[in-house]
């Protein structure tokens, strides 16, 4: 581990997760955990006014793991975008994970910016989000508890906008994604923003499903940029889930997730737009598989 | 705090503050001005600079994370064999109007170019350089002088060559 010290500033360069959390049970100070930087150092009170720097990328348990397990695939938390994207694990198993983050800023952006990154800014518009709930994935938190990290699923991590439960000098360590079954397995995913790259989204939907015939079996679903914390939309889930997908079915459920979601308007979209357009995908998204189903 | 790192080729240390950007420290420490800033919040591309084999914004990579790194800014491609091909495609299809972006666009060439395996269908080039904006050409001639290179294996195999050289092979 390096250690550089200066008027009131700490720098940590821990190597493994150990000399991390030996770092983090020994002070009382509050500490910054850098990951990628590409939301941090843009956002400059928080950046200027973090005196205790942690950095994330030197502990390479972190910031070079992926590994393949056999119910799933295990991601360090400070892995930068551009190593997911091209994993031959993640590729097979999470083409809508791969898709997400092909979309996020830019290729400058996904050469630095991380999962971990994504969580732990709990901006509303994170593009992982949406897609890190319908895969049902676990963000492993620590530092750990007789050797066991804390296993919490994004919206349970996310308490508002900006807001985490990661206090007390908490950080992620890994992101779990179970793998899904990949019979009958569909998958959307699509970011509206004002360009493709480079903009933050207006909205975001990301949806996972199983069909068995014409039915679906199950469905997950979660919107980014519409509530102010992404969650799934379980009532629209509900709505879908074990039935037979035809036109009507569909426009239920576009009705259902404009009223589910809660947007605000702002400087990048306006609050009746967001749920419009939400309807919007999501009945392109159904309107897919049930196109997909009469050709059968 | 001190740091070791190569930059263009060349091993240097340096005593700066731990949350120097490495832009500051390529223009304002280094005289290396190749290298432009912008927006200076990773959106617009002007000071994409290659770390350690990868493109990154060098606005958004502080001094802590520099450690043992090798960056190579415009300065550097310059030297590399490639480097003359791509400046001509540029200046050929008159693809540079201002020229503030240009850097960063060559930076993302070059990537782009180590990257890829032809042919190279035009979306593929418009995401790889998604992350540069310009306000002046309207990207039209950009796109042309990088479809130009795109079309040529003696180029690409050089700046792979020159990648290799520089950032060893991964």
């Amino acid at each position: 581990m390096s250690l550089v010290q200066n008027n009131k500033e700490i720098i940590y360069r821990p190597n493994t997760i150990n000399e991390l959390e030996q770092i983090i049970n020994s002070t009382k100070e509050k500490l910054t955990f850098v990951a990628g930087a590409t939301d941090l150092m843009v956002q400059q009170d928080k950046w200027k006014s973090a005196n205790n720097l942690v950095d994330l990328k030197s502990v390479k348990e972190i910031s070079e793991k992926i590994e393949a397990r056999t119910d799933g695939v295990l991601i360090g938390a400070a892995v930068p975008m551009s190593d997911l994207m091209v994993d031959a694990t993640i590729k097979e198993k999470f083409l809508i994970l791969v898709d997400a983050c092909r979309q996020i800023g830019s290729v400058q952006i996904q050469n630095r910016a991380t999962l971990g990154g994504n969580i732990a800014n709990a901006s509303p518009a994170g593009d992982s989000l949406p897609v890190l709930n319908v895969v049902n994935a676990d963000i492993w938190i620590g530092p750990q508890n007789n050797g066991e990290f804390e296993k919490l699923k994004v919206d349970q991590l996310m308490t508002g906008p900006g807001e985490t439960r990661l206090n007390n000098n908490c950080y992620i360590s890994y992101i779990f994604i179970p793998f899904p079954k990949q019979e009958n397995l569909f998958w959307y995913f699509r970011k509206v923003g004002q360009r493709q790259a480079l903009a933050i989204s207006k909205l975001s939907l990301a949806v996972l499903g199983w069909k068995n015939g014409k039915k679906i079996e199950e469905i997950r679903i979660s919107a980014g940029s519409v509530s102010p914390i992404v969650r799934r939309a379980s009532k629209t889930e509900e709505i879908l889930n074990a039935r037979i997908l035809d036109k009507e079915l569909i426009e239920k459920a576009r009705k259902s997730i404009e009223e589910e979601v809660t947007p605000i308007t702002d400087i990048r979209s306006n609050a009746e737009y967001r749920k419009r357009i939400c309807g919007e995908l999501l009945r392109e998204a159904l309107y897919n598989q049930l196109s997909f189903i009469e050709r059968q | 705090m001190k740091i070791k790192m190569t930059i263009n080729g060349k091993q240097i240390e340096l005593n700066i503050s731990s949350k120097e950007r490495l832009l500051d420290i390529l223009r304002e420490n280094l005289g290396l001005i190749g290298t432009k800033e912008s927006c200076g919040k990773g959106e617009c591309g002007a000071c994409t600079v290659l770390l350690d084999g990868r493109r990154v914004n060098s606005c958004l990579i502080p001094a802590l994370q520099l450690e043992g790194s090798n960056v190579v800014t415009v300065e550097g491609l310059e030297k590399w064999k490639s480097f003359k091909s791509i400046e001509r495609a540029y200046i050929e299809n008159g693809a540079v109007q201002c020229g503030f972006c240009i850097s960063g666009f060559v930076m993302s060439t070059a990537a782009l170019l180590n990257e890829c395996s032809p042919p190279v269908c035009l979306d593929e080039i418009k995401q790889a350089l998604g992350g540069n904006l310009c306000r002046c050409t309207g990207y039209t001639k950009i796109l042309q002088a990088v479809q130009e290179l795109t079309n040529q294996k003696e180029i690409i195999q050089q700046i792979q060559e020159d990648w290799r050289d520089e950032f060893g092979s991964k």
